[in-house]
């Protein structure tokens, strides 16, 4: 028997939900750095502003890269609904520490998703994955060091002001 | 055609010829492409069985399925919609798309 299913998906099942959750998920981080970018506009923090909108691009460009694999798979991709994006934030520290925890929460999610394709044998979803943690090594960086420099920088004056310029170092 | 799959309700079909599959619900049969199977699968995963317990939520205990580009239109009880889990799960592991063991039983 001819096994029409296999030439025309390449992937399991459970990779594809995963894979449709991850891509919900990078939907959901470019939306919340669209809402950060948004903050950062009107609170006169217009450096860190340029640096989100150019990470809800980056997170986009994620999204629309898993959604392209399920379609090369043979899968289902699903547009995803995005709902629940914060816009209230306390200060510029909150908005990069809402940042990092974002970037460590997608990481991990990442990391589920290799660990569930290894369990699958599924080696396609996990080579394509490898670009995605290497990317989150970079993405975790990138913020580690806004918040390093935070720290030294330091709120008081005209520190703030200080910090919002020097977020143009990581804006490439 | 190859049966592949048969619950209480529905049977799938393999078509070797047409390349494609037939599912039986009982009212028709209706050919599918690998495709819609898929969009099928998501259209389940997506419908809240919980609330078919609950008069609130679901008075009429029915699920109003579109498939296949919305040339079919199916009305199902409960046990018509779990039977059509079950069986979906099934097929996809019969398929070898699936790896994970029944989590719906009837």
């Amino acid at each position: 028997m001819k096994d029409i299913a296999r030439q025309s998906m390449s992937i399991k099942v459970e990779s594809m939900d995963l894979l449709n959750g991850q891509i919900k998920m990078e939907a959901h981080a470019s939306a919340t750095y669209l809402a950060m970018a948004s903050w950062c506009e009107q609170n006169g923090f217009f450096t860190s502003a340029k640096f989100f909108y150019k990470q809800s691009e980056e997170e986009r460009g994620h999204m629309m890269k898993i959604f392209e694999f399920l379609v090369d798979t043979g899968g289902n991709p699903v547009s995803p609904e995005v709902t629940n994006i914060n816009h209230d934030y306390s200060s510029i520290v909150d908005v990069f520490e809402n940042t990092l925890e974002h970037e460590v929460a997608v990481t991990k999610s990442i990391h589920n998703i290799v660990k569930k394709a290894r369990e699958l044998g599924d080696l396609a979803t996990e080579r394509f994955l490898d670009w995605f943690v290497l990317e989150q090594v970079e993405e975790e960086n990138t913020i580690r060091d806004i918040l390093d420099m935070i720290e030294v920088t330091g709120t008081e004056g005209v520190g703030l002001q200080m910090i919002d310029n020097q977020v143009a170092n990581w804006i490439e | 055609m190859n049966v592949i799959v048969q619950t209480s309700y529905y049977t799938l079909y393999q078509s070797a010829k047409e390349r494609s599959f037939y599912v039986d619900f009982g009212q028709k049969m209706v050919r599918m492409s690998l495709c819609q199977l898929l969009a099928l699968r998501y259209k389940l995963m997506s419908i809240p069985i919980e609330n078919h317990f609950d008069g609130d939520l679901n008075k009429h205990g029915f699920e109003v399925l579109l498939l296949c580009n919305k040339e079919h239109l199916l009305v199902l009880n409960t046990y018509e919609i779990l039977d059509l889990k079950q069986f979906v799960e099934q097929s996809f592991m019969a398929l070898g798309l699936s790896v994970e063991a029944e989590t719906v039983t009837i």
